[in-house]
C-alpha cells in the first residue's frame, strides 16, 4: 500500500513538475514575441548577421542609426516569415513562379550594359525617416458621397441653413472633382429686427433657394494625432474650388409688392478638414466661401413705380456677396476598401 | 495525498499565470504612447503676441493686438491668461443705414438722426480671460510632402472680462429721466417722453462674463509655433445702446447676455527653448 502511494507521490511530483515547466516555456516563448530579432529555430534558418544594434542617440536628439542587414529581413530569417503580417504588406506577385530561361535569356541581353561603380555607402540619420507613415486612406479611384449640412457664418441679418449632399471622384489621391448641390432654409437674425425697431429701417435682403456646382478638391496637407494618448486618428486638409449656379429670391420690405428670382453665377472657393474613421467613412468639416453678384429690391417702391415683379427686377440693385458658409457632413466611401501598391 | 497534490498544481499553475500577466501588464503600463516625441508644451511657458478681430460683429468690428501668457502644467493641462487692446471700425450695417437717416435731430419722429445712431453705438478698447486650456489632441502633419510639423488642438474654458466705452454727448443723449415722470419747471409733472433715441445708452462700463476657446498650435520649430484661435467672450452687453426690448426708453433692461466672437493668430514663444522627449 506504501509502495503504491509512493509512485502515486511520484507520479505527482513529476507531473507538478511538467506542468511548471510548460508554464515557465509559455511564459517565455510569450515574452521572447515581444523582442525584436527572435533567434530562428535551430536548421530551420541562417541566424542574422547580428541582433539590431541599438540606434546611436537613441533615447537623444539625433544621430545617426544602424539598420539591421538585408538577410535579417528575408523570408526565414530573423523572426521568420510566419510574422508577416498580410494586413500590412501588400505582397504582391510573391507566389509568382519565374522563368528561369527568360531570366537568363534578359540577363545575356542586358549584360553589356551592365557598368560596375562604386558602392556609394550613406549614413542614415533620424532625419532619413519619414515622420509620416503611410497613409492609411488611399482615395485614388474612389467615390467619395458626401451628405452634409451648413450655416451662414457672415450674415447678420439673414441666416441660411443648408442641407446638401456632393459627390466627388478622386483622380489621384491628392486631386478630385466633384459635383454637389444644396438646398438652403432661412431664418432672420437679431439685427433684422432691431434695425427695423431702432432704426427703423426695413432692411433689404434676399433669401437663397438652392445652389448646384462642380467643384475640385486639392489635399496638401494630411497628418495624425493622438487623442488623450489613447486613439490616433488621421486626418487631412483640402481645398476646393468650383463653378455652380443657383437661386436668390428677393424678400420683399412691404408685402403689397411681390419680389422675384435671381438666376446666379456662383463661383466659390474653400478649405476643410477631413477625418478618417474607417475605410469607407470620414467626417469632414469646413468654411466655402460662395461669391456671386446678386440682385436686390430696389428703393422707393411704390404703386405707380417698381410694382410688378418684373419691373423691380429691371431696375434692381446690385451687389457682390460673399456667402461664408460652415459645413460639416459624413463622407460615405466607394469601393468601402482599397489596396496599397506600395510597401511601407 | 491526492488533496494535497491538486492543491500543489492549483498554486503552481497560479503563480505562474499570475506572475505571467502581471509582467505583461507591467511592460504595457510602463510604455510612453509616443516614443522619442517631443514634448512641445509640459512644464513650459507660452508668451505669444497675437493680433484678434471680431466674427459677424453686428454694428463694430473689434480690432486689436495683445498677447496671451501660459502655464503648461502638464502636457495637456495648462493656465493662462490673454489681454487685447482694440480699436472699432464700423460694420457694413452701420455703413448702410446711417446715411438713410435724417441729418439732426427731430423728435417729431420715431426715427434716430445719424449722431443718435452713432454716438450710442459702444466700443470695446480692452478685452481679456483668465481660464483652464485642455490639449486633448496632439499629432503631426505633412504638408505637400515637404514639411512636416508637429500640431495640438486645444480648448479654453474661464472667467472673460471686458472695458466697454460709448461717448454719447450730453447735446444727444440729452434725456436725464428715461422712461420716468420727472418735474415740470413749470410746475406740476410730466410724462416719460417715450423718446428712447435721445436715452444714455448705459453700455459702458466694465463686464465680466464667461469665456470658451478652441484653437491649434502648428509648431514651426522646438520653440515657436503659429497659434491660431477662436474666442467667445460671453457677458452682458448692448451694442446698439437703443431700446432692445421696446418699452420706449433705455435702461440696463435692454442689456442681454450676449457672444462676441473673436478670430486671433499669434506666434507662441515656448519658454525654455529646448524641448524634452519621452524615452
Amino acid at each position: 500500500m506504501n509502495i503504491l502511494r509512493m509512485r502515486a507521490h511520484r507520479r505527482s511530483t513529476v507531473f507538478i513538475v511538467a506542468l511548471a515547466a510548460m508554464a515557465s516555456t509559455a511564459l517565455a516563448q510569450s515574452r521572447g514575441k515581444r523582442a525584436p530579432g527572435k533567434a530562428p529555430a535551430a536548421g530551420k534558418a541562417p541566424a542574422p548577421s547580428k541582433s539590431p544594434a541599438p540606434a546611436k542617440g537613441s533615447g537623444g536628439d539625433a544621430g545617426e542609426i544602424e539598420m539591421e542587414s538585408d538577410d535579417a529581413k528575408k523570408p526565414g530569417a530573423g523572426s521568420g516569415s510566419n510574422d508577416v503580417n498580410p494586413d500590412e504588406i501588400d505582397m504582391g506577385e510573391s507566389d509568382k513562379q519565374g522563368d528561369l530561361s527568360a531570366d537568363l535569356n534578359a540577363t545575356a541581353q542586358n549584360g553589356n550594359a551592365i557598368k560596375a561603380t562604386p558602392i556609394k555607402k550613406t549614413p542614415l540619420s533620424w532625419q532619413d525617416i519619414v515622420v509620416v507613415i503611410r497613409k492609411p486612406f488611399l482615395k485614388v479611384r474612389r467615390t467619395e458621397l458626401l451628405p452634409f449640412v451648413g450655416t451662414t457664418m457672415n450674415d447678420n441679418m439673414i441666416r441660411h441653413y443648408t442641407l446638401g449632399g456632393e459627390l466627388a471622384y478622386y483622380l489621384t489621391d491628392v486631386l478630385a472633382v466633384g459635383v454637389e448641390g444644396l438646398y438652403y432654409v432661412h431664418s432672420f437674425r437679431e439685427p433684422f429686427d432691431l434695425v427695423a425697431r431702432q432704426a427703423r429701417r426695413l432692411p433689404t435682403i434676399n433669401e437663397y433657394n438652392w445652389s448646384a456646382a462642380l467643384d475640385f478638391h486639392y489635399v496638401p496637407v494630411y497628418g495624425k494625432f493622438a487623442v488623450l494618448d489613447h486613439r490616433l486618428v488621421t486626418w487631412e486638409a483640402f481645398f476646393t474650388a468650383g463653378i455652380g449656379a443657383g437661386q436668390s429670391q428677393v424678400i420683399p420690405r412691404d408685402t403689397r409688392y411681390p419680389g422675384f428670382t435671381n438666376l446666379l453665377i456662383m463661383p466659390n472657393v474653400g478649405a476643410s478638414m477631413r477625418f478618417f474613421l474607417s475605410k469607407w467613412l470620414t467626417v469632414s468639416l469646413g468654411v466655402r466661401d460662395y461669391v456671386f453678384f446678386d440682385h436686390f429690391e430696389p428703393k422707393n417702391r411704390t404703386d405707380v413705380m417698381y410694382a410688378t415683379g418684373s419691373e423691380a427686377k429691371a431696375h434692381a440693385d446690385g451687389s457682390l456677396i460673399n456667402n461664408v458658409m460652415f459645413q460639416i457632413g459624413v463622407s460615405f466611401w466607394v469601393p468601402t476598401t482599397f489596396e496599397y501598391t506600395t510597401f511601407r | 495525498m491526492k488533496n494535497h497534490t491538486l492543491w500543489a498544481v492549483v498554486s503552481v499553475l497560479a503563480v505562474s499565470s499570475a506572475a505571467y500577466a502581471e509582467r505583461r501588464q507591467n511592460n504595457l503600463a510602463a510604455d510612453v504612447a509616443v516614443r522619442h516625441r517631443r514634448l512641445l508644451v509640459k512644464n513650459r511657458f507660452e508668451f505669444a503676441p497675437l493680433f484678434e478681430s471680431t466674427i459677424n460683429a453686428d454694428f463694430r468690428h473689434i480690432i486689436g493686438g495683445g498677447a496671451k501668457l501660459e502655464y503648461h502644467l502638464s502636457d495637456k493641462l495648462s493656465v493662462g491668461a490673454i489681454g487685447v487692446a482694440s480699436t472699432a471700425i464700423n460694420t457694413k450695417l452701420v455703413d448702410k443705414i446711417r446715411p438713410t437717416l435724417e441729418m439732426s435731430i427731430d423728435n417729431t419722429t420715431r426715427e434716430p438722426s445719424q449722431d443718435e445712431f452713432l454716438d450710442r453705438l459702444n466700443t470695446m478698447p480692452f478685452h481679456g480671460a483668465a481660464y483652464v486650456s485642455l490639449t486633448p489632441w496632439y499629432g503631426k502633419l505633412a504638408a505637400f510632402s515637404q514639411a512636416f510639423v508637429a500640431f495640438d488642438f486645444y480648448f479654453q474654458a474661464g472667467l472673460s472680462f471686458a472695458q466697454l466705452t460709448s461717448n454719447c454727448p450730453s447735446s444727444v443723449c440729452s434725456d436725464q429721466f428715461p422712461g420716468m415722470k420727472h418735474p415740470d419747471p413749470n410746475g406740476g409733472e410730466l410724462p416719460a417722453d417715450g423718446n428712447p433715441n435721445n436715452d444714455p445708452p448705459l453700455n459702458n462700463g466694465s463686464r465680466l462674463g464667461l469665456y470658451l476657446g478652441g484653437g491649434i498650435h502648428v509648431f514651426l520649430n522646438d520653440f515657436l509655433a503659429l497659434d491660431m484661435t477662436v474666442r467667445d467672450y460671453a457677458f452682458t452687453d448692448n451694442p446698439s445702446g437703443a431700446d432692445f426690448n421696446a418699452d420706449l426708453f433705455v435702461s440696463n433692461d435692454d442689456n442681454r447676455f450676449l457672444h462676441h466672437l473673436f478670430f486671433g493668430v499669434g506666434i507662441s514663444v515656448m519658454l525654455p527653448t529646448t524641448v524634452k522627449r519621452t524615452p
